[in-house]
């Protein structure tokens, strides 16, 4: 559960990351699960579809799991981030507290960011 | 009614607030051929011979007929069958052969060993 | 046991191991039979050893709920271990010699007076086998799964579990390679309990979130 930070000490600045190795979105950031549809493996839920959440945290890199699925085993890393979702946000008769919420965590390469209108 | 769309669209594990049978508390203590075909998909990981997102994508590949039908362990018992045809490492018929010897080792095909006859 | 149901054995010398699922009274079933023939067609290519499917079995009975309550029983008393633990679950579970054999990683959800934790896997069953063992049935079929996430309240009520409205429930839906060990609310009037006493209340349930831990006067009064 490493928390990736930009270096602020000029003595690193100059250090360049692997493409995708860096996060691309950091906790309390606001996501957006992307509407795309797989078929024959996918490890987001559909429920899940087009819903904003919150970033919690992030989850140590990991490869793509719907590649993973089909054997494609030596893929470049990505994180997973750890996204609290509100209930009454994902199902439209929610019946319980406003406060509740769903936590799941998605792969990058379904996340898109939410720019605060 | 759902579109061919919807059809597509959801894979038959993917579950989450759907319509479901009532809610029991089952409990199930495993057989041990259940065990070992839990141990054997540890160790089917461990090599990646059989990743556990593959085992995954192989279950859900059985299509929702045979989901339905077969038990937890059943499903991936069959999954792995499949699967390690699919890699190469088994074929189908091999795998026949080898279950037609195993049952062979049973002496009479129609009585079971506790005299029963075979339902 | 019958000794006929071991004749088979004369015949098959080229490997050394006990079919242990294939030997009991019964006739195989199917997918006895189906198990039995993948492991020896593993076990001919040497891909798979029987050695290491026992053993493996042996890591597997290793873990059980009683892993988990020590654990959550140790946070209840050791409020450095509590920190520690809701930190780096995984790491403070293996400074403990138990291992994460499948490679996930663990989160410890803490239950508060304000908050209450779930747990469910809508897609597959993940849960968190290294320090729990095998989840329940129920945990794997669909009524569980596809109710936690839409309707959490009206199934815990199912299972006796009342969360009142001005607590927020908190379902985490597990889809990835981690997992998560509920840490329940520490029961009232067991201020005098030692750390094993403690353990002894904390059920497999509770650390998946579906009940709350009770001192042994509330369960003798219900």
């Amino acid at each position: 559960m490493r928390q990736h930070l930009p270096p602020d000490d000029p003595r690193f600045i100059r250090i360049v990351p692997a493409l995708q190795e860096t996060p691309i979105f950091q906790p309390g950031q606001h996501v957006r699960v992307l509407e795309r549809f797989p078929l024959g493996h996918y490890r987001v839920p559909l429920y899940l579809r087009g819903r904003i959440g919150g970033v919690e945290r992030l989850v140590l890199p990991a490869i793509d799991n719907e590649e993973e699925g089909f054997g494609l085993n030596a893929g470049v890393k990505r994180h997973y981030y750890r996204i609290a979702v509100p209930m009454s946000d994902i199902w439209t008769d929610y019946a319980g507290s406003s406060r509740d919420q769903l936590y799941i965590e998605v792969f990058e390469t379904w996340l898109e960011a939410v720019h605060d209108a | 009614m759902i579109t061919i769309e919807d059809f597509m669209h959801r894979l038959p594990n993917d579950v989450g607030g759907q319509a479901s049978p009532a809610f029991a508390r089952v409990e199930h203590a495993l057989a041990p051929w259940e065990k070992r075909c839990h141990a054997l998909a540890d160790v089917l990981d461990y090599h990646k011979l059989i990743s556990t997102e593959e085992k995954r994508r192989g279950v859900e590949g059985l299509g929702a007929d045979v989901i339905n039908r077969l038990s937890y362990y059943e499903r991936w018992a069959t999954a792995f069958a499949v699967l390690l045809f699919e890699k190469g490492i088994l074929t189908p018929t091999e795998l026949a052969e080898k279950m037609a010897e195993i049952e062979a080792r049973w002496p009479d095909e129609r009585v079971s060993s506790t005299g029963e006859p075979r339902p | 046991m019958h000794e006929q149901d071991h004749d088979h054995d004369h015949d098959h010398h080229d490997h050394d191991h006990d079919h242990a699922e294939i030997s009991a009274t019964e006739r195989p079933g199917y997918f006895d039979i189906l198990q039995a023939a993948l492991e020896e067609l593993l076990n001919e290519r040497k891909l798979v050893t029987t050695a290491e499917i026992e053993r493996q079995i042996d890591v597997l009975d290793s873990r059980t709920p009683a892993l988990g309550a020590t654990i959550v029983a140790r946070a209840w008393t050791d409020p450095d271990f509590r920190q520690q633990l809701l930190a780096d679950g995984r790491g403070t579970c293996e400074s403990l010699g138990i291992t994460f054999y499948d490679d996930t990683g663990l989160i410890v959800l803490e239950n508060t007076e304000t908050v209450h934790n779930l747990v469910v896997c809508t897609l597959c069953s993940c849960y968190p086998r290294p320090l729990l063992g095998l989840p329940p049935e129920w945990y794997k079929l669909k009524p569980y799964r596809a109710r936690a996430v839409i309707e959490p309240r009206a199934l815990l009520a199912e299972f006796g579990t009342i969360i009142p409205d001005d607590v927020e429930i908190r379902v985490a839906d597990s889809t990835s390679a981690l997992r998560f060990l509920v840490l329940p609310l520490r029961p009232k009037g067991t201020d005098d309990y030692t750390e094993e006493q403690l353990a002894a209340l904390v059920t497999r349930d509770a650390m998946i979130g579906v009940v709350t831990v009770k001192a042994n006067d509330e369960r003798v009064a219900a």
